[in-house]
């Protein structure tokens, strides 16, 4: 589903480019979990940007679903996440104006196919029956964070790039909703790529990585 | 006691350190937006107070003239303009009687003359003649006396061939001492010899002997005001008692002259101050737009103060000082510029500023500190008011919220009753009648209407969304649901677009109405092929005049198939308003399109006329002023005792805009027994030469410089010129404020998308493109941009009817129908939305930028 190749990054400043990561090679299969650990300030979150097409690399290769990103412009790149990607974030990122519901539909609206029955059943898998009609300030951290789950699954994307998820959480919400995630992906087939910092969220995963300045590695506790 | 809440006590101390390093920030990082909006303070100060500044010196220049012409005499008794029996003034011999009161110290006879002076070119200019005692008018106007040329002798003040013209008269004629000055009395001119000068100011004026100017101008035994120093401790009214005036001569106090004057052009100035003050006003909703700009880029700044411990009234007391620095600024900077455009003003334009009331004078720059202060407050006060908003924006900002960056959502709706408020306000402000004879309340009423529309935006976009069904795509249920939540910033976004709409429709209906009725009307009064005149103004009909049996002649010459002759003159009928016109002219066949008047109503037929009653037909100026409806009586100073004239109907009068009277020129000839003629309407048979009838004419006359020509197509052609001319300045207005309008979308819309990056960036993840994002953003735009155009236009019309109806006849006691160019209009309001919708789509180029992309992991 995911193929990185050799990818480097640099930050362009004054006193010259300043590297974030380089030689990146990566590869995520359908269904598998990952867990990428790192060191703040290392490039993790620039590493989901490139992988998304929402920032470009200076070397290497991206490929999802067998297409490279560096072919595609950057609203073939819009089109690329809009058709396979699903995000989380570590401050949910609902849309206030729109309801729950809206909010979750909102990729299915994106793709030109709304479905009332495809959101009723998410929001229904992720414990928010019922709260379909409410705006997202009338729900809490772990309810929103549920939403956005939700909206990230609803579209059945191949992957899923989770950054920090439980990050605003306390612990006993994050773990109900990692499993949550956890089984949303299991269930739709999807690959998923969490960024944290939490080795309790990492011990889910299939597989542990790191992310060095010198590429990833295999994480040894 | 303090004006402030107890609250604000302790604020200064608070925000004072802060304040100025962070403004100071602020403006280097944004010198050109926060230039624009010192730039709009000031350019409205400018404009209102170089508006004052001119009015103020022309008026007092004009007013120094008239007290120096005038002296300084403790009472003054003075007939009417128009004639008693057909000549000027009254007699003479009343002046005998008045000097021997034991009441009266000093008594100095005056004779005015307004006529015409012969330029080297053979051009004629207006002239006023003052024929004095030099004797007695010394201690009573020692600035009117004349000063002799050198190697002229102190008598020549008596020698009844001596002039002397003041520093305007010579310039505009260009005379020197010993040469010959020509003035017009009658068909004939007049020579004199320039002995010297008068150092009064304004227009040409010339001063001589009054027994020369009795005897050269025809007015033997006759004057035209007695000026009084009294006997201290003489009580005026027993004075008047004791002197039993005649019904015709008026007393007059010195204040009344210089009422007078003010009154002539006070609406013109008034209005003319209004309009400079939209500047202001419109200046304001700019300001409103950058700090709302501002206040949305440092939310997160703001937020963070909040967070460590400013409070939320001090987060408000900072943004509103800051705006009073910027207005402060914005103020001295217009006073300078103000001053400027003042001085070139009254150098090159003569302090006129196209209202023709202050003719022939070059005022200096008269500059007082309370005007200064006053429009410096004003400047400070708009822009604080334009910061207003904002500053309660930043007073409300949830510190928590804020740092994470995420817009907020006001689900309230904000309550009609303000706005609805302010509207029923406003009617009722409009349908005030005026204070101290000016539309105040009307203006009021015009600022009131605005305001409540602004303040109604959001129930408007409301009820509108109300109509839209839930879309069932992204981009329409985004662009549609942001709206619908977000109704109050609708209002900051398009605030300018509705204020700046309305005024535009407002000024587009009013001017298109004026200049409709003007149209009409000039159809209607000039229903001749050519006209002729031998003088420019009804004071100046007493000595250019035309004989009576010029008609007939005229009549007689070949090419010319008909004649209608009439008199002008100026007629005072009170002594504190400037004087009306008199129009003495056949009356025929009601039905003559050439002999009729734009009535405003049908008049009332003859026959209502009791035995020795006159009909008269008057201006809506002479009703506004005078009271003279249609059926009411009116005495007119012709005769001793004066005439009583009913009135049988009321006329529409663009001209003149302190009354006319038409009254049939039989009864004026019975009066008066004065059958001279001024002005002459010509029709020409088919295939005349208008060229040859204009050269016969001329030729009857001993002077062919004595006749003034125009032919009805010329005339409509010019005044219709003068009429864009005086109104070219409303179109720059409109333009101004439609650009400013579109500014503040601009502004509130880049706020807007400043406040909300991490939604849009939110967006860019989801899979929305580029175009898809900035469509999103334009759609809300359009959506708040439909609204504002509707109730701008709503709103413009209500105003325009406002300024038709009151403003235009209690400024200026003219009325005129309602036209409503919905072409112009359609195209207007299309031309803004189009405006708007493009100007949303430009701000929203930078929700899809890159930094609001990445904004979703920026922690505040």
């Amino acid at each position: 589903m995911l193929h990185i190749r050799g990818l480097g990054k640099s930050f362009h400043t004054a006193s010259g480019p300043t590297p974030v990561f380089d030689d990146v090679s990566l590869q995520l299969q359908p269904g598998e979990f990952v867990a990428l650990l790192g060191e703040s300030g290392v490039g993790k979150s620039t590493l989901l940007n490139c992988i998304a097409g929402l920032e470009r690399a200076d070397r290497g290769s991206v490929a999802i679903a067998g297409t490279d990103l560096s072919g595609l412009s950057d609203d073939g790149c819009a089109r690329l996440r809009r058709n396979r990607l699903g995000f989380v974030f570590q401050a949910f990122h609902v849309l206030p104006h729109l309801t729950v519901a809206d909010n979750v539909g909102l990729p299915l609206r994106l793709l030109g196919r709304p479905d009332a029955d495809r959101v009723h059943t998410l929001l229904h898998a992720v414990g928010l029956d019922g709260l379909g009609e409410r705006l997202p300030a009338q729900l809490s951290g772990g309810q929103l964070q549920r939403v956005a789950i939700a909206r990230a699954v609803v579209h059945a994307p191949g992957l899923l790039l989770a950054d920090e998820p439980t990050g605003n959480l306390d612990p006993t919400t994050a773990e109900r909703v990692l499993a949550l995630l956890q089984t949303q992906v299991r269930e739709a087939g999807a690959a998923c790529l969490l960024v944290t910092h939490s080795a309790a969220a990492a011990a889910r995963a299939d597989r542990v990585l790191r992310l060095t300045a010198d590429g990833i590695l295999p994480f040894t506790p | 006691m303090s004006l402030l809440p107890a609250s604000w006590a302790h604020i200064g101390p608070v925000i004072a350190p802060l304040m100025w390093p962070l403004m100071r920030r602020e403006w280097q990082h944004h010198p050109w937006r926060h230039a624009v909006a010192l730039l709009a303070v000031a350019l409205g100060v400018a404009l209102a107070y170089s508006v004052h500044l001119i009015n103020t010196s022309a008026l007092a220049e004009f007013s120094s003239a008239v007290r120096t012409a005038n002296g300084e005499p403790d009472l003054t008794l003075r007939a009417p303009q128009a004639a008693l029996g057909g000549q000027a003034g009254f007699d003479d011999a009343l002046f005998d009687r008045v000097a021997a009161d034991p009441g009266v110290e000093i008594a100095s006879p005056v004779l005015e003359v307004d006529t015409y002076a012969q330029a080297a070119d053979g051009k004629r200019v207006a002239m006023r003649v003052l024929g004095i005692d030099t004797l007695r008018a010394a201690p009573l106007a020692p600035g009117l006396l004349p000063k002799p040329a050198s190697g002229e002798g102190n008598l020549v003040v008596l020698d009844p061939d001596a002039a002397f013209p003041n520093p305007a008269a010579r310039d505009r004629l260009g005379l020197a001492d010993g040469q010959a000055m020509l003035l017009q009395a009658g068909p004939a001119w007049q020579r004199l010899r320039v002995a010297g000068t008068t150092p009064v100011g304004g227009a040409p004026l010339v001063v001589m002997d009054i027994a020369a100017a009795q005897q050269r101008f025809g007015l033997q035994g006759r004057l035209s005001r007695i000026d009084l120093r009294l006997v201290p401790g003489t009580q005026r009214a027993v004075l008047l008692a004791r002197l039993n005036l005649p019904a015709a001569v008026q007393p007059v106090a010195p204040d009344d002259a210089e009422q007078r004057v003010s009154n002539l052009s006070r609406a013109y100035r008034v209005n003319l101050t209004v309009l400079a003050l939209v500047a202001l006003f419109v200046g304001a909703f700019l300001v409103f737009s950058v700090v709302s700009l501002s206040v949305a880029q440092r939310t997160p700044g703001f937020a963070l103060l909040g967070v460590l411990g400013m409070t939320a009234l001090e987060r408000r007391a900072m943004v509103l000082a800051e705006c009073a620095v910027l207005g402060a600024a914005g103020s001295l900077l217009g006073l300078a510029l103000g001053a400027g455009m003042a001085l070139g003003a009254l150098r090159f334009l003569a302090g006129d500023l196209g209202g023709g009331y202050f003719p022939g004078i070059t005022p200096a720059l008269h500059i007082g500190p309370g005007s200064a202060l006053l429009f410096a407050a004003l400047g400070t006060a708009s822009a604080v008011v334009g910061g207003w908003w904002p500053a309660r924006q930043a007073e409300h900002i949830a510190p928590a919220q804020a740092l994470k960056g995420m817009g907020l959502v006001d689900t309230t709706a904000p309550p009609a009753w303000p706005g609805l408020a302010l509207l029923v306000g406003g009617t009722l402000a409009a349908c005030a009648p005026p204070l101290f004879g000016l539309p105040l309340a009307a203006y009021l009423g015009v600022a009131a209407l605005l305001l409540g529309g602004v303040a109604l935006v959001p129930c408007v976009v409301h009820a509108v969304l109300l109509w839209v069904p839930p879309p069932r795509g992204a981009l329409a249920l985004l662009a549609v649901q942001r709206a619908r939540f977000q109704r109050r910033t609708a209002t900051a976004a398009v605030a300018g677009v509705v204020a700046s709409l309305a005024l535009s429709v407002a000024l587009t209906v009013m001017v298109a109405s004026f200049r409709t009725g003007v149209s009409q009307w000039l159809d209607s009064v000039l229903p001749a092929d050519l006209y002729a005149r031998s003088a420019g103004s009804s004071a100046a009909g007493e000595q250019a005049w035309l004989p009576a049996d010029f008609s007939a002649r005229a009549a007689a010459i070949p090419g010319v198939e008909r004649v209608l002759a009439s008199r002008t003159r100026a007629l005072m009928l009170a002594s504190d308003r400037p004087s009306v016109a008199l129009i003495a002219r056949p009356f025929g066949e009601p039905a003559d399109p050439a002999q009729a008047l734009p009535m405003v109503e049908p008049p009332l037929a003859p026959s209502v006329l009791k035995p020795g009653e006159a009909g008269v037909y008057v201006s809506e100026a002479m009703v506004a002023l005078y009271g003279a409806k249609t059926g009411s009586t009116l005495l007119l100073p012709l005769a001793d005792p004066p005439a009583t004239a009913r009135v049988l109907g009321v006329w529409r009068d663009y001209a003149r805009q302190f009354g006319a009277i038409a009254i049939a020129s039989s009864d004026y000839q019975r009066m008066t027994g004065d059958t001279r003629i001024n002005d002459l309407a010509l029709w020409l048979a088919p295939g005349a030469d208008a060229g040859a009838v204009q050269q016969a004419l001329r030729s009857l006359l001993p002077d062919p410089s004595m006749l003034d020509f125009a032919a009805s197509a010329d005339l409509r052609v010019l005044s219709l010129r003068i009429f864009d001319r005086s109104f070219a300045v409303t179109y720059y207005l409109q333009a101004v404020a439609i650009a400013i309008g579109l500014v503040g979308i601009a502004a509130s819309l880049s706020a807007q998308v400043l406040a909300r990056r991490k939604e849009f960036g939110l967006l860019a993840h989801l899979g929305l493109t580029r175009g898809q994002v900035v469509a999103v953003v334009a759609g809300e735009g359009a959506a708040w941009v439909a609204a504002g155009t509707l109730v701008g236009l709503v709103l413009g019309l209500a105003v325009s009817m406002v300024l038709v109806f009151v403003v235009n006849p209690q400024s200026f006691h003219w009325t005129m129908q309602l036209v409503l160019p919905w072409g112009r209009l359609a195209l207007l309001c299309v031309a803004v939305l189009l405006a708007g919708i493009a100007t949303a789509a430009f701000s929203a180029r930078s929700a899809a930028g890159r930094s609001a992309v990445l904004s979703v992991k920026e922690d505040w």
